[in-house]
């Protein structure tokens, strides 16, 4: 349990010396190091306290101070829980934050020393905020840890606020997943309405709150139709995208639902419509991820679509699929977005037709990259290839079928579009750009090292991850997994074909490029703010004005008629005052006496 | 013993604060004012000892004689306000004295 602490308490401390010691910050580099190394001593701790954790079923340790107290009675903890959801959760939280901070030693290593410390700064803010989401001992914090998260977010993404795009991008990701989180903070008064408090164990909870808190998991984790966001998420800085926008805090909306799975276990409809939602969204991001051409683009689309896949899993009334998927997921993806950026930072471009036969040049980058197509794509042995398999599985298990078939398809979609950005990027004739490009330094390439690691190894530990989240797990081959898998090898193989050999020039779908490109949910929201939210802003005000304040004003004017009427008896003559005082005492005498008399 | 009774001190006492009433309520002299607040006040320390000689208790006396100390002060203080006031308006009437008019 002690570890666990210390691997927030480490970063925390870290975010404070940064925030409050400004000439510390303001020096760049030593304040990058004593975050990278907070994180470090973080991911060490996360490891340590993963393997003194007890599994889900035995008890969780717990240890809390009571936060809101109401008649004696503690409504809400405030502290650590450490049991099999929260100890996997913060091991990857941590490592993909690790291997961030390192390789942005070296992928920030050109901006200005204040903006670096304010980078770092934040960095250390979000390994607190998530850590304190995944280990919260009740759903409250884990909401304050949201929040906190997704300021870091908003921080991060307008990074480079001097570039109007990245504000712009920044306040849409607050709108949007502010707008979802109203679903979120209604499921949270239900909650306590009908439990008394906010525990995710009570059972006398309905589920009503698993259908309002999954309104915020939708925004959070970029569901359609609000998954509008995450895209343009991309302005913030590369290694922010691979911790914030594909590992980690895009997840927590699926981690929630993890975490709050007795909340969510029995909600039948709301399963069914979460397998739904995440089989369109993945097939949706996977089909727009075909046609961009923004190689951070594709994979932002990607994480989308994936996201997807772990809610349609969660969808099949088994956990174990989404979470193991989660935990997979994060670190291929993370890989994937810090060989993107290795690719941005020799070319200074994120457009795939900037780039182009970097493979020469780039070797490292180009074999790390494509182990991570690789596990994304499934390609069997290769972490994603179990995770994939098992959602599968069960998504099939529950019946639900028209999920199934499209993310079938969908498994098909992934390693073609992947395919796509690996042969674009690193195979071909250079472009202008590419010319000059050079490998990445080591300080960026062993980070990427690191995470290739767990990308291939990561699903031969599905038995002990199965153990600690308290769901049995055993490999084993069924139609589903095979189906999947040939679909995904003929993916990889078309991509290849078209993209790396020239083949195939009669794929195109120009149309479907179109309709993407339009972006008919990103207008739609925007109509939905011009002509829905705003007139009924307005409306609202207008109440408020003309209704509410006027009530307001009413009693004042009163007030103030009143007061105009009452100051004339203030004469200010002496003689008038001895007068009232003469007859006061007249009255009180002539009272004195009656009262003396009748009694 | 010879002499008026209880009732013809309270009488005189009653007639005095009267007319210490009526001064101060219908005179606009800020000295005239002070006057009669000060035959009021002799009128009720008459009361005292009126009370004392026929009640048979010295105690009334000796209230009586923190009355005449009350009021010498009080007429110390009164007397210089009216000096004060004096200065401020160069009138002594309290009519004229307004400036509590709301």
């Amino acid at each position: 349990m002690s570890y666990a602490i210390l691997a927030i308490v480490v970063p925390a401390a870290s975010f404070l010396v940064l925030a409050l010691v400004w000439p510390l910050r303001h020096t760049g580099r030593p304040a990058a190091w004593l975050s990278t190394a907070a994180a470090l001593v973080s991911l060490a701790c996360a490891v340590l306290a993963l393997g003194e954790a007890p599994a889900m079923g035995a008890p969780p340790e717990l240890l809390t101070w009571p936060w809101l107290v109401r008649g004696g009675e503690v409504i809400a903890d405030v502290g650590f829980r450490l049991d099999g959801v929260s100890a996997p959760m913060l091991v990857v939280v941590t490592f993909v934050a690790a291997c961030v901070q390192v390789y942005s030693l070296g992928y920030m290593a050109e901006e200005p020393p204040a903006a670096l410390g304010r980078y770092y700064t934040w960095h250390s803010l979000f390994i607190v905020a998530m850590g304190g989401l995944v280990i919260a001992p009740n759903l409250l914090q884990l909401v304050a840890g949201w929040e906190l998260v997704g300021l870091c977010s908003y921080l991060l993404i307008g990074f480079y606020w001097r570039k109007p795009s990245a504000g712009k991008a920044a306040v849409k990701a607050v709108w949007v997943t502010r707008f979802a989180d109203i679903g979120l903070m209604l499921g949270l008064v239900l909650l306590y309405v009908q439990t008394g408090g906010f525990s995710w164990e009570a059972q006398a909870a309905t589920s009503a709150v698993a259908a309002f808190l999954f309104l915020g998991v939708m925004g959070k984790s970029a569901q359609v139709p609000l998954h509008v966001w995450l895209p343009d998420a991309m302005e913030g800085p590369t290694p922010v995208s691979a911790l914030l926008h594909a590992a980690t805090m895009v997840a927590a909306g699926v981690f929630l639902v993890v975490r709050c799975w007795p909340l969510f276990e029995h909600a039948d409809t709301l399963l069914l419509a979460m397998s739904w939602i995440g089989a369109i969204t993945a097939l949706v991001a996977a089909v727009t991820a075909t046609v961009q051409t923004d190689i951070k683009k594709i994979l932002a689309y990607s994480t989308c679509s994936q996201l997807g896949y772990m809610v349609a899993g969660l969808g099949s009334g088994e956990m174990l699929g989404g979470y193991f998927h989660l935990t997979t997921h994060a670190f291929f993806k993370a890989l994937l977005f810090l060989g993107a950026g290795s690719v941005i930072h020799a070319v200074h471009s994120n457009e795939l037709g900037d780039m182009g036969g970097l493979g020469r040049k780039t070797r490292t980058t180009m074999v790390l990259f494509g182990i991570g197509t690789f596990a994304l794509a499934g390609l069997p042995g290769l972490s994603g290839f179990f995770s994939k398999d098992l959602l599968l599985e069960q998504v099939a298990h529950a019946g639900q079928y028209g999920p199934l078939a499209i993310l079938l398809f969908v498994a098909g979609l992934t390693p073609f579009y992947m395919m796509r950005a690996w042969c674009l990027a690193f195979l071909g004739e250079p472009s202008p750009k590419a010319a000059h490009a050079h490998e990445s330094p080591a300080v960026m390439l062993a980070p990427m090292a690191a995470l290739a690691v767990l990308a291939v190894g990561l699903g031969y530990a599905g038995g002990p991850f199965g153990a600690m989240v308290g769901e049995p797990y055993t490999f084993h081959l069924t139609p589903v997994g095979i189906i999947a898998t040939v679909v995904g090898l003929s993916g990889l193989g078309l991509g290849y074909a078209k993209y790396g050999l020239g083949k195939l020039q009669g794929l195109e779908v120009p149309a479907l490029a179109a309709v993407v490109r339009a972006a008919p949910v990103d207008t739609f929201w925007a109509q939905a703010w011009s002509r829905g939210l705003l007139p009924f802003a307005k409306a609202i005000g207008w109440f408020d004005r003309y209704v509410v304040d006027a009530l307001v004003n009413l009693t004042g004017w009163v007030a103030i008629v009143a007061a105009e009427r009452a100051r004339t008896i203030q004469t200010g003559r002496a003689r008038d005052y001895l007068y009232a005082v003469a007859l006061g005492a007249v009255v009180v005498a002539a009272a004195g006496t009656i009262g003396g008399i009748s009694s | 013993m010879m002499g008026p009774g209880l009732s013809a001190y309270l009488l005189v006492a009653a007639a005095m604060f009267g007319v210490g009433l009526y001064g101060v309520l219908s005179r606009r002299n800020l000295v005239a004012i002070v006057v009669s607040v000060e035959l009021m006040a002799n009128a009720a320390n008459l009361n005292l000892v009126a009370f004392s000689r026929f009640g048979g208790h010295p105690w009334g006396q000796a209230l009586a004689l923190f009355g005449l100390a009350l009021t010498v002060a009080e007429v110390v203080v009164g007397l210089a306000l009216v000096v004060l006031a004096a200065r401020s308006h160069t009138s002594l009437d309290v009519d004229a004295m307004s400036s509590l008019k709301g």
